[in-house]
């Protein structure tokens, strides 16, 4: 019998299957930092507020990468529905740490698929996702670096401002 | 045409000639191409088997549409976890197919 699913499709099904996962995490994390840029927003941090809307941006692209990928090899990606985003939080600091809390996750999950692309032997996925295993280290040490700064800094009044000013320089170029 | 699973009320099978496949519910036969086998299996997928045990499926029946709704099905509880075997044999027998081919 002919190989009917390797004409069609390049990638091993399960893979898409937890590549449709992943969607939705992307799709969740691009969410999650627009809430977070809409505190720093209304809590006069303009420099934090630009960080998470283009941190938002970001996350949309790895979701787009990703669906893409799946549709290019002839699978079916699924527009993903988002719910439970929270708005409310206690503090700058607090944020952050949401955030690297955030990107670990998302980064156990890459790592996730790329040993399940091991196991089921699809080298094509697995090279696809080192350009995201590299992203997520760098993702990481960003916020890293974040939370660096309130070690150093503290947040109290006007070392808040001052830290907020900071944020900008926190992406590595 | 070539068997590629029978569970208890279906079969799918594989055209030998043309890129497609056909299922078999018994009273009613379909074609599908992959994209349409891929659609099939996430809807399937996606029910909740458990909504048919506590009650929150009250009638115990789940109306799949297939192929862009040119199709309509309803399955009863028992039908549904066969349907769900039935699935994930038949894409057993395609990845061992791709195994050996
Ligand atoms: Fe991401
Ligand atoms: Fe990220």
């Amino acid at each position: 019998m002919k190989d009917l699913v390797r004409q069609k499709l390049s990638i091993h099904v399960e893979i898409m299957d937890l590549l449709n996962e992943q969607i939705k995490k992307e799709a969740h994390s691009s969410s999650i930092y627009l809430a977070m840029a809409s505190w720093c927003d209304h809590n006069a941090l303009d420099y934090s507020a630009e960080f998470f809307y283009e941190q938002s941006l970001e996350e949309r692209e790895h979701m787009m990468k990703i669906f893409r990928f799946i549709n290019d090899n002839g699978g079916t990606a699924y527009s993903p529905e988002v719910s439970t985003i929270n708005h409310e939080y206690n503090s700058l600091e607090e944020i952050f740490e949401t955030a690297l809390d955030q990107e670990i996750k998302i980064t156990k999950s890459i790592h996730n698929i790329v040993f399940q692309c091991r196991k089921l032997q699809d080298l094509t996925t697995e090279n696809f996702l080192q350009w995201f295993v590299h992203e997520q280290m760098e993702e990481e040490q960003t916020i890293r670096r974040a939370l660096e700064l309130f070690d150093l800094m503290g947040s109290e009044g006007l070392a808040l401002k001052l830290l907020d000013e900071r944020i900008p320089h926190i992406r590595k170029k | 045409m070539t068997v590629l699973f029978e569970s208890q009320f279906f079969t799918s099978y594989q055209a030998e000639k043309g890129r497609y496949f056909i299922f078999d519910f018994n009273h009613k036969m379909i074609k599908l191409s992959f994209c349409q086998l891929l659609a099939f299996r996430q809807k399937v997928k996606e029910i909740d088997l458990e909504k048919h045990f506590t009650g929150e499926n009250e009638h115990g029946m789940e109306i799949l549409l297939l192929c862009n709704r040119e199709h309509m099905f309803i399955f009863n509880t028992l039908e549904v976890i066969d349907l769900k075997q039935f699935v994930k044999g038949t894409f057993a027998m395609l990845e061992l197919n791709s195994l050996v081919y």
